[in-house]
């Protein structure tokens, strides 16, 4: 387990710039500051194998000095030791069992299955990956899923930023006959792996590698019958073009992960590419793009 | 009813890049905030400004639901562009790295002007030559 050190320095809110400045200046990559009745608590981090106590001193001294120089008060400095798991799953303990749509129900990993109700269970522990179902983008892309693949069927799907793999799952779970999923992202693959493990997933059924879009035509042996693509909207407009590389006539698309005033650019994007934008569902400042072929 | 606002919390992170590494995780875990959540919409509300820090003002309510406002950069990443330097002077009082005109100062003064305790420009620009002056900046007259 990582361990980081912990940088805490309480200063006037006019000298809150100034220690942040200094706090990167000193390597940490980024601030937090909150305000507390008596000014900012700002706060910096580092692995604790990068820095000695010796250089603590020094940057304590050096926020005095920044102070002085500043005409401002000094701020009161200390350092802790913090384990990563602190942080890193202190949020988990208000996550509960969420149910989407009319059919799923995401319920996290560390919790016992709820009691069989008729909902299909996925099983969730998205570590430090994208996808735990409690965003309005991914729970509008479940509910696409849904709508398209309503039981055991021979369709195939990719998934592309497949994050936690929360939509490879749900597809097979509702039905689907298998998925191809990619990310760039090295941890999503060792993350999509552990939840098909988690939901008892064949291997041969949710097929994941490191790569794009690109990479996922040499992974698909034809057309998919239809895909997801939970991003964001400007990596959407990049990867459109790409989308016919996958497509058959009957290939239908479900984009999520755009903003509202980011809609125009994508669906200007997709006309331009022979696709259509079929419904446009919306939740909160988001909305999730259902295509097809035009 | 309005919810009750348990914490504000402000993050200097770049644009386009937050994940639950320090000093997001620690930050917004003790509150009890879905960490990606916020890092999903940070980014996608970010993602234009890639390469700049975009500072960003988190209020966490007591249901641990959170709203964010994003702010202007910091005065210091300012003053670096301005100057064209890469980082600060380690010895600002001896060695100097870079200066900047007073009209750049006051510009950088006005973009930084809602965000700082200052009532109008000229007290911003006092703020932003103290951050100036602490990273071995100079400001031209």
């Amino acid at each position: 387990m990582s361990t980081w050190w912990e940088i805490q320095a309480l200063c006037d809110p006019a000298a809150e710039d100034l220690v942040s400045w200094r706090l990167e200046e000193f390597g940490c990559k980024g601030t937090a500051s909150e305000r507390k009745e008596f000014g900012y608590l700002v706060r910096g981090y580092l692995p604790q194998n990068q820095v000695e106590l010796l250089d603590l001193s020094a940057l304590a001294l050096r926020l005095k000095q920044d102070a002085l120089c500043a005409g401002v008060a000094v701020p009161a400095v200390q350092w802790q030791i913090i384990d990563e798991e602190d942080w890193a799953s202190s949020w988990k303990q208000y996550w509960h069992p969420q149910e989407i749509g009319d059919r799923l129900l995401i319920n996290p990993a560390w919790l016992p299955i709820p009691e069989q109700g008729d909902r299909l269970i996925l099983q969730l522990d998205p570590g430090v990956a994208f996808g735990t179902g409690a965003h309005a983008t991914t729970q509008l892309c479940l509910e696409a899923l849904e709508m398209r693949i309503e039981g055991p069927s021979d369709i195939i799907i990719a998934d592309i930023g497949c994050g936690s793999g929360i939509l490879s799952i749900a597809a097979l779970l509702l039905g689907a006959k298998r998925a191809y999923a990619v990310d760039n992202d090295p941890l999503t693959i060792d993350a999509t792996t552990a939840s098909r493990e988690l939901n008892g997933i064949e291997r041969d059924r949710l097929i994941v590698e490191l790569g794009s879009l690109d990479h996922l035509t040499t992974m698909i042996p034809g057309p998919v019958d239809g895909f997801v693509c939970n991003i964001l909207a400007e990596v959407i407009v990049d990867l459109i073009p790409g989308f016919a590389a996958i497509a058959k006539p009957s290939t239908w698309g479900v984009l999520s992960g755009i903003l509202l005033d980011q809609v125009k650019p994508v669906a200007d994007a997709l006309e331009a590419n022979d696709w259509i934008v079929a419904t446009l569902w919306r939740r909160q400042d988001w909305c999730c793009l259902n295509i097809r072929r035009s | 009813m309005a919810k009750k606002v348990v914490a504000i919390i402000k993050l200097a992170i770049n644009a386009g890049k937050a994940n639950p590494a320090p000093p997001i995780g620690p930050a917004l875990g003790q509150h009890g905030v879905n960490i990606m959540m916020f890092c999903k919409e940070y980014n996608a509300r970010t993602a234009d400004q890639a390469g700049m820090v975009i500072p960003v003002e988190i209020s966490v309510f007591e249901d641990r639901s959170f709203t964010f406002i994003l702010k202007t950069p910091p005065a210091s990443k300012l003053i670096a562009k301005a100057a064209k330097i890469e980082r600060g002077s380690g010895e600002p009082n001896k060695k100097k790295v870079g200066s900047i005109t007073r009209a750049q100062l006051r510009e950088i003064a006005q973009t930084k002007l809602p965000d700082l305790n200052a009532n109008d420009v000229e007290a911003a620009m006092k703020i932003v030559e103290g951050t100036a002056r602490n990273m071995g900046v100079t400001v031209a007259d």
